[in-house]
Protein backbone atom coordinates (compact mmCIF):
# COMPACT_ATOMS: atom_id res chain seq x y z
CA UNK A 1 0.00 0.00 0.00
CA UNK A 2 1.07 3.57 -0.60
CA UNK A 3 -0.50 4.94 2.57
CA UNK A 4 1.90 6.40 5.05
CA UNK A 5 1.98 6.00 8.78
CA UNK A 6 -0.55 4.12 10.89
CA UNK A 7 -3.83 2.79 9.66
CA UNK A 8 -6.70 5.03 10.66
CA UNK A 9 -10.09 3.85 11.83
CA UNK A 10 -12.78 5.06 9.40
CA UNK A 11 -15.42 5.12 12.14
CA UNK A 12 -13.58 7.56 14.41
CA UNK A 13 -10.83 9.14 12.27
CA UNK A 14 -12.55 9.60 8.94
CA UNK A 15 -11.42 13.19 8.42
CA UNK A 16 -7.76 12.23 8.85
CA UNK A 17 -8.29 9.21 6.59
CA UNK A 18 -9.70 11.57 3.94
CA UNK A 19 -6.63 13.81 4.05
CA UNK A 20 -4.26 10.83 4.10
CA UNK A 21 -5.84 8.82 1.29
CA UNK A 22 -7.32 11.49 -1.01
CA UNK A 23 -4.46 11.72 -3.53
CA UNK A 24 -3.78 7.98 -3.77
CA UNK A 25 -7.49 7.17 -4.18
CA UNK A 26 -7.68 9.92 -6.83
CA UNK A 27 -4.76 8.38 -8.74
CA UNK A 28 -6.23 4.88 -8.60
CA UNK A 29 -9.56 6.19 -9.93
CA UNK A 30 -7.87 8.29 -12.59
CA UNK A 31 -5.97 5.21 -13.70
CA UNK A 32 -9.34 3.69 -14.56
CA UNK A 33 -11.27 6.67 -15.99
CA UNK A 34 -8.22 8.54 -17.42
CA UNK A 35 -9.97 11.92 -17.01
CA UNK A 36 -8.81 14.33 -14.34
CA UNK A 37 -12.12 16.13 -13.68
CA UNK A 38 -14.18 12.91 -13.61
CA UNK A 39 -11.58 11.33 -11.33
CA UNK A 40 -11.84 14.23 -8.85
CA UNK A 41 -15.61 14.04 -8.82
CA UNK A 42 -15.55 10.26 -8.33
CA UNK A 43 -12.97 10.61 -5.55
CA UNK A 44 -15.30 12.94 -3.64
CA UNK A 45 -18.19 10.52 -4.22
CA UNK A 46 -16.02 7.65 -2.97
CA UNK A 47 -15.47 9.42 0.33
CA UNK A 48 -19.17 10.35 0.59
CA UNK A 49 -20.13 6.67 0.19
CA UNK A 50 -17.36 5.55 2.52
CA UNK A 51 -18.46 8.08 5.16
CA UNK A 52 -22.00 6.71 5.06
CA UNK A 53 -20.68 3.16 5.40
CA UNK A 54 -17.90 3.94 7.90
CA UNK A 55 -19.56 2.06 10.76
CA UNK A 56 -19.90 -1.05 8.60
CA UNK A 57 -16.14 -1.16 7.86
CA UNK A 58 -14.53 -4.37 9.11
CA UNK A 59 -10.74 -4.36 9.52
CA UNK A 60 -10.20 -7.49 7.38
CA UNK A 61 -8.44 -5.25 4.84
CA UNK A 62 -6.63 -1.92 5.32
CA UNK A 63 -8.88 1.18 5.04
CA UNK A 64 -6.99 2.17 1.87
CA UNK A 65 -8.00 -1.07 0.13
CA UNK A 66 -11.59 -0.58 1.32
CA UNK A 67 -11.63 2.95 -0.16
CA UNK A 68 -10.12 1.70 -3.42
CA UNK A 69 -12.78 -0.98 -3.67
CA UNK A 70 -15.50 1.70 -3.44
CA UNK A 71 -13.63 4.04 -5.80
CA UNK A 72 -12.78 1.47 -8.48
CA UNK A 73 -16.35 0.16 -8.52
CA UNK A 74 -17.65 3.72 -8.87
CA UNK A 75 -15.18 4.37 -11.70
CA UNK A 76 -16.19 1.22 -13.58
CA UNK A 77 -19.91 2.08 -13.11
CA UNK A 78 -19.21 5.62 -14.36
CA UNK A 79 -17.56 4.28 -17.53
CA UNK A 80 -20.43 1.83 -18.04
CA UNK A 81 -22.92 4.73 -17.80
CA UNK A 82 -20.83 6.75 -20.26
CA UNK A 83 -20.81 3.84 -22.71
CA UNK A 84 -24.58 3.47 -22.35
CA UNK A 85 -25.09 7.23 -22.74
CA UNK A 86 -23.31 7.12 -26.10
CA UNK A 87 -26.11 5.01 -27.56
CA UNK A 88 -28.76 7.51 -26.37
CA UNK A 89 -30.02 10.23 -28.71
CA UNK A 90 -27.49 13.01 -29.14
CA UNK A 91 -29.66 15.50 -27.25
CA UNK A 92 -29.57 13.40 -24.08
CA UNK A 93 -25.85 12.68 -24.22
CA UNK A 94 -23.33 15.31 -23.21
CA UNK A 95 -19.82 14.13 -24.01
CA UNK A 96 -17.24 14.74 -21.27
CA UNK A 97 -14.88 17.65 -21.69
CA UNK A 98 -11.75 15.92 -22.95
CA UNK A 99 -9.83 19.02 -24.02
CA UNK A 100 -7.25 18.79 -21.26
CA UNK A 101 -6.90 15.05 -21.89
CA UNK A 102 -6.34 15.62 -25.60
CA UNK A 103 -3.84 18.37 -24.96
CA UNK A 104 -1.64 16.91 -22.30
CA UNK A 105 -2.35 13.28 -21.62
CA UNK A 106 -2.57 11.99 -25.17
CA UNK A 107 1.05 12.98 -25.55
CA UNK A 108 1.96 10.70 -22.69
CA UNK A 109 2.77 7.27 -24.06
CA UNK A 110 1.89 5.41 -20.86
CA UNK A 111 -1.54 7.07 -20.65
CA UNK A 112 -2.06 6.26 -24.30
CA UNK A 113 -1.13 2.64 -23.63
CA UNK A 114 -3.48 2.56 -20.61
CA UNK A 115 -6.25 3.91 -22.81
CA UNK A 116 -5.97 0.84 -25.04
CA UNK A 117 -6.99 -1.39 -22.09
CA UNK A 118 -10.50 -2.08 -20.84
CA UNK A 119 -11.42 -0.41 -17.50
CA UNK A 120 -11.14 -3.73 -15.63
CA UNK A 121 -7.64 -4.35 -16.99
CA UNK A 122 -6.63 -0.77 -16.14
CA UNK A 123 -7.89 -1.24 -12.59
CA UNK A 124 -5.79 -4.41 -12.17
CA UNK A 125 -2.69 -2.72 -13.62
CA UNK A 126 -2.96 0.43 -11.47
CA UNK A 127 -3.65 -1.53 -8.28
CA UNK A 128 -0.69 -3.81 -9.03
CA UNK A 129 1.95 -1.36 -10.22
CA UNK A 130 0.95 1.87 -8.47
CA UNK A 131 -0.74 0.74 -5.26
CA UNK A 132 1.59 -2.26 -4.99
CA UNK A 133 -1.20 -4.64 -3.98
CA UNK A 134 -0.70 -8.39 -4.17
CA UNK A 135 -2.96 -10.50 -6.37
CA UNK A 136 -5.01 -11.60 -3.36
CA UNK A 137 -5.47 -7.97 -2.26
CA UNK A 138 -6.45 -6.92 -5.79
CA UNK A 139 -8.86 -9.86 -5.91
CA UNK A 140 -10.46 -8.60 -2.69
CA UNK A 141 -10.69 -5.04 -4.05
CA UNK A 142 -12.18 -6.06 -7.40
CA UNK A 143 -14.30 -8.90 -6.03
CA UNK A 144 -12.89 -11.51 -8.43
CA UNK A 145 -10.76 -14.67 -7.89
CA UNK A 146 -6.98 -14.25 -7.66
CA UNK A 147 -6.57 -16.32 -10.84
CA UNK A 148 -8.68 -13.81 -12.74
CA UNK A 149 -6.47 -11.00 -11.44
CA UNK A 150 -3.35 -12.86 -12.62
CA UNK A 151 -4.75 -13.35 -16.11
CA UNK A 152 -5.96 -9.72 -16.27
CA UNK A 153 -2.50 -8.43 -15.31
CA UNK A 154 -0.80 -10.75 -17.82
CA UNK A 155 -3.19 -9.69 -20.57
CA UNK A 156 -2.84 -5.98 -19.73
CA UNK A 157 0.97 -6.22 -19.60
CA UNK A 158 1.04 -7.96 -22.99
CA UNK A 159 -1.17 -5.28 -24.57
CA UNK A 160 0.76 -2.41 -22.95
CA UNK A 161 4.18 -3.78 -23.90
CA UNK A 162 3.01 -4.11 -27.47
CA UNK A 163 1.50 -0.63 -27.43
CA UNK A 164 4.56 0.97 -25.81
CA UNK A 165 6.92 -0.98 -28.03
CA UNK A 166 5.31 0.48 -31.11
CA UNK A 167 5.86 3.99 -29.72
CA UNK A 168 9.46 3.79 -28.59
CA UNK A 169 12.52 1.56 -28.39
CA UNK A 170 13.67 -0.06 -25.16
CA UNK A 171 16.33 -2.49 -26.35
CA UNK A 172 19.74 -2.96 -24.81
CA UNK A 173 21.16 -2.38 -28.26
CA UNK A 174 20.24 1.30 -28.01
CA UNK A 175 23.36 3.36 -27.36
CA UNK A 176 23.46 6.36 -25.09
CA UNK A 177 24.26 8.64 -27.97
CA UNK A 178 21.31 7.44 -30.00
CA UNK A 179 18.85 9.84 -28.36
CA UNK A 180 21.16 12.74 -28.93
CA UNK A 181 21.68 11.77 -32.55
CA UNK A 182 17.93 11.35 -33.05
CA UNK A 183 17.34 14.78 -31.52
CA UNK A 184 19.46 16.48 -34.16
CA UNK B 1 -7.40 -12.24 -26.80
CA UNK B 2 -6.52 -15.26 -24.70
CA UNK B 3 -3.27 -14.91 -22.78
CA UNK B 4 -1.80 -17.75 -20.70
CA UNK B 5 -1.06 -17.30 -17.01
CA UNK B 6 2.27 -15.54 -16.53
CA UNK B 7 4.15 -15.58 -13.26
CA UNK B 8 5.87 -12.59 -11.67
CA UNK B 9 9.25 -13.34 -13.31
CA UNK B 10 10.51 -10.16 -14.93
CA UNK B 11 10.85 -10.32 -18.68
CA UNK B 12 13.85 -8.81 -20.42
CA UNK B 13 12.90 -6.18 -22.92
CA UNK B 14 13.44 -6.81 -26.58
CA UNK B 15 14.42 -4.25 -29.13
CA UNK B 16 10.99 -2.69 -29.31
CA UNK B 17 9.23 -3.67 -26.07
CA UNK B 18 9.90 -2.54 -22.49
CA UNK B 19 10.82 -5.13 -19.86
CA UNK B 20 8.39 -5.77 -16.99
CA UNK B 21 10.59 -3.67 -14.70
CA UNK B 22 10.59 -0.79 -17.20
CA UNK B 23 6.83 -1.06 -17.60
CA UNK B 24 6.23 -1.04 -13.85
CA UNK B 25 8.51 1.98 -13.43
CA UNK B 26 6.83 3.84 -16.27
CA UNK B 27 3.35 3.20 -14.89
CA UNK B 28 4.39 4.25 -11.37
CA UNK B 29 6.05 7.43 -12.64
CA UNK B 30 3.05 8.35 -14.77
CA UNK B 31 0.48 7.69 -12.04
CA UNK B 32 2.56 9.58 -9.45
CA UNK B 33 2.69 12.59 -11.78
CA UNK B 34 -1.13 12.88 -11.64
CA UNK B 35 -2.14 15.58 -9.19
CA UNK B 36 -5.74 16.61 -8.47
CA UNK B 37 -6.45 20.17 -9.62
CA UNK B 38 -8.73 21.03 -6.69
CA UNK B 39 -7.21 18.79 -4.02
CA UNK B 40 -8.94 17.53 -0.87
CA UNK B 41 -12.17 19.43 -0.17
CA UNK B 42 -13.71 18.23 3.09
CA UNK B 43 -16.49 20.89 3.11
CA UNK B 44 -17.42 19.59 -0.36
CA UNK B 45 -17.89 16.10 1.09
CA UNK B 46 -20.09 17.51 3.87
CA UNK B 47 -22.21 19.43 1.33
CA UNK B 48 -22.70 16.28 -0.73
CA UNK B 49 -23.65 14.36 2.40
CA UNK B 50 -26.18 17.02 3.41
CA UNK B 51 -27.73 17.36 -0.04
CA UNK B 52 -28.02 13.65 -0.76
CA UNK B 53 -31.24 11.85 0.12
CA UNK B 54 -31.62 8.66 2.12
CA UNK B 55 -29.44 5.69 1.15
CA UNK B 56 -30.93 3.38 -1.54
CA UNK B 57 -31.32 0.41 0.83
CA UNK B 58 -33.49 2.52 3.15
CA UNK B 59 -35.57 3.75 0.21
CA UNK B 60 -36.17 0.23 -1.14
CA UNK B 61 -36.99 -1.16 2.32
CA UNK B 62 -39.48 1.64 2.98
CA UNK B 63 -41.08 1.20 -0.45
CA UNK B 64 -41.38 -2.59 0.04
CA UNK B 65 -42.93 -2.14 3.50
CA UNK B 66 -45.41 0.42 2.11
CA UNK B 67 -46.43 -1.99 -0.67
CA UNK B 68 -47.05 -4.81 1.85
CA UNK B 69 -49.17 -2.46 4.02
CA UNK B 70 -51.22 -1.32 0.98
CA UNK B 71 -51.88 -4.92 -0.17
CA UNK B 72 -52.83 -6.05 3.34
CA UNK B 73 -55.16 -3.07 3.83
CA UNK B 74 -56.78 -3.70 0.44
CA UNK B 75 -57.37 -7.35 1.38
CA UNK B 76 -58.88 -6.46 4.77
CA UNK B 77 -61.11 -3.71 3.32
CA UNK B 78 -62.15 -5.90 0.40
CA UNK B 79 -63.05 -8.84 2.60
CA UNK B 80 -64.89 -6.63 5.17
CA UNK B 81 -66.97 -4.88 2.51
CA UNK B 82 -67.29 -8.06 0.42
CA UNK B 83 -65.98 -6.31 -2.67
CA UNK B 84 -65.09 -8.09 -5.91
CA UNK B 85 -63.50 -11.52 -5.67
CA UNK B 86 -63.48 -11.27 -1.86
CA UNK B 87 -67.31 -11.13 -1.74
CA UNK B 88 -69.54 -14.25 -1.62
CA UNK B 89 -69.57 -16.03 -4.94
CA UNK B 90 -72.89 -17.04 -6.54
CA UNK B 91 -73.36 -20.80 -6.41
CA UNK B 92 -74.66 -22.28 -9.70
CA UNK B 93 -78.11 -23.77 -8.94
CA UNK B 94 -77.72 -26.68 -11.36
CA UNK B 95 -74.90 -28.23 -9.37
CA UNK B 96 -75.77 -30.78 -6.69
Amino acid sequence: MTEEGKELDPATEFRQLYDQQYVSVYRSIRGVVLESSAAEDLTQETFVRAYRARHRYTPTAPPGAWLRRIGINLAISYLRRQKLARVLPARLYTPPDRRDYDRAEARDVVTKALATLSPKLRAAIVLHYYDGLTRDEIAAVLGVPAGTVASRIAKAVAIMRKSLGSDQDFGPERSTSEGALRGR
Amino acid sequence: MKVPYVDDKPTRGGFRTPSDDDLGRMIRNTVESWRPQRGPDWPGVLIRLASSGPPPWLLYTAASAALVVILLAAFLVGSALQIGALGPQPVPSNLH
